[in-house]
């Protein structure tokens, strides 16, 4: 399902349809997925529909720029790093326009979200709240539903670690797929307390296409940043 | 001769040539803040959210009039230790003239500095209740909740309590849900943690709680805490009620109303005893 289309297309997967059919002048977008269905009329008949993983924090609705992963607790002695692998829900934007010039015509997703919070409610920050297992190896997903995040954790503080928490902002993030979805991460640990996470615009295996993003097609002013400080800790 | 009318001295050595000279490169700076205004909002307003357009444009119109005014100063020839001694005290005569207005202007300030609240925030200012639309340098615009227009001076939300509704990223609300003393309170709670779990926006942490509050007159009052995004705790907290309210009648666990036991004594033949005088002589008192 992932890819390029030409209007009018059909595509079915997973038990998802995305199709547009051209009516006249126009045509009409339409999406049936488990959790909802999305008709939408589109002034043109003619033009290309980018499908792809996007950022996964755009439902229900957008209330938050930030993905918080929470996971089976990892320890390390200062100075060691582990790479670890992390499944994250997918989020499925469907684009219009061409590749510097497009639009977000829907998101929708067969993972249900849950938010949480990170830091306090005065000055932390709302995340998506991503519960997972830690493996050793990317574990098998379906790339419709579920992602795969490479972590390599260092640990730069004097003393032992224990890391259960990772938190990205997603204005940075870079979405890869082919056989899987896959984000490449890195988190540096300076303390319990202190951390910075940035995501690499590198794909972990050959022939991976990255996908066009939804946070460039939002109005903002401030450029994207990077990385992003974790000051709230790294554990629970 | 026209061109000699232009020579007369009006107010010091500024005659009328200099302050139409003035007077046009003003009006030139605000044509030309205007139309880069409407060029601004044309070309940014696909990268730029509208609030940060309003401000970035204000700012730049701002800019452009100082501008201005700056450079059509010198037509005056103006004497600078002069200007000292009429502005100390034309500021001197406007301040006693205009102190609400200074203080107004002096909140504002202190207002813009501060960020007690910003555009679009949902507050509480003494008896105003509503969405904050514009904050300006001598008041404050508020949209009530029914859609009314208010304007606020500045002095007066300075020296109020404003409280903000959404100046914290999460906040928690609570419920209180009385069920019948016949119903299982465990079952209850299990049902409600089930719902809590599946909304998506009553935050995993801080957890939701919810426990046994009180045993009441009429029920068994259970107690629910959650906390959800602020800029979407009101819709949580109106599905939320409403599908605990559903999810535990579909599940057998009642919702009592108001009931009182009443239990009336009998007499020896097995009637109950009835007092329609209300003098106890039924009871066989005096």
């Amino acid at each position: 399902m992932f890819g390029i289309y030409k209007i009018p297309f059909q595509t079915d997967a997973a038990g998802i349809t995305v199709s547009v059919e051209c009516e006249g002048e126009t045509s009409t977008y339409r999406r049936i997925a488990p959790l909802g269905t999305l008709t939408k009329r589109l002034g043109y008949r003619e033009g290309r529909v980018f499908i792809n993983p996007v950022e996964p924090v755009n439902l229900p609705s957008e209330v938050t720029g930030m993905l918080e992963f929470h996971f089976t607790p990892v320890t390390l002695r200062p100075g060691s790093s582990i790479p670890i692998c992390m499944k994250f829900p997918v989020e499925i934007g469907v684009f219009v326009g061409a590749a510097e010039n497009y639009t977000l015509l829907d998101v929708f997703s067969l993972a249900r979200p849950k938010y949480s919070l990170y830091g306090t409610p005065e000055k932390g920050f709302i995340t998506r709240h991503v519960e997972c297992e830690v493996y050793e190896y990317a574990p098998p997903t379906n790339p419709f539903e579920e992602g795969v995040l490479f972590l390599t954790i260092k640990n730069s503080a004097r003393d032992w670690v224990e890391v259960s928490r990772a938190v990205f902002d997603a204005s940075m993030l870079r979405i890869f797929h082919g056989r899987i979805v896959a984000i490449t991460g890195e988190m540096e640990v300076y303390s319990r307390l202190v951390a910075e996470t940035s995501v690499l615009d590198l794909p972990p295996e050959d022939g991976m296409k990255q996908s066009l993003r939804v946070f460039p097609t939002k109005r903002m002013l401030i450029p994207e940043k990077q990385p992003f400080m974790m000051e709230y800790g790294v554990g629970d | 001769m026209a061109f000699e009318s232009l020579r007369i001295e009006v107010i010091g050595n500024v005659t009328l040539f200099d302050l139409i000279v003035f007077g046009i490169s003003v009006l030139a700076a605000a044509v030309i803040a205007k139309v880069v205004a409407i060029y601004l909002k044309k070309s940014l307003s696909d990268r730029v959210q509208p609030k940060e357009m309003d401000f970035l444009v204000r700012i730049i119109q701002a800019a452009i009039i100082i501008l201005g005014v700056y450079l059509a100063l010198p037509s005056f020839d103006i004497n600078l230790a002069d200007m000292l001694v009429v502005g100390g005290t034309m500021g001197l005569v406007i301040a006693f003239a205009s102190q609400r207005i200074v203080s107004n202007f002096g909140s504002g300030l202190f207002l813009i500095a501060e960020r007690p609240m910003k555009p679009g925030d949902s507050v509480n200012i003494g008896t105003v209740s509503g969405t904050v639309e514009e904050i300006r340098v001598l008041s404050t615009i508020i949209k009530t909740h029914e859609g009314v227009y208010v304007r606020v001076p500045n002095e007066k939300i300075f020296t109020s309590e404003i409280t903000n509704y959404v100046a914290n990223v999460a906040r928690r609300f609570e419920y209180t849900i009385g069920i019948s003393y016949r119903s299982d309170a465990a079952k209850a709670i299990r049902i409600i943690r089930g719902l809590l779990d599946d909304h998506p926006f009553v935050l995993r942490h801080p957890a939701p709680s919810v426990f046994v509050d009180t045993l009441a007159d009429s029920s068994v009052n259970l107690r629910v805490f959650i906390w959800a995004p602020s800029r979407v705790w009101w819709s949580v907290r109106t599905e939320m009620l409403w599908a605990i309210k559903v999810a535990l009648e579909a599940e057998g666990v009642e919702i009592p109303f108001p009931q009182r036991v009443i239990t009336f004594a009998r007499d020896n033949e097995g009637s109950p005893c009835y007092d329609p005088q209300g003098d106890g002589a039924a009871h066989g008192r005096p």
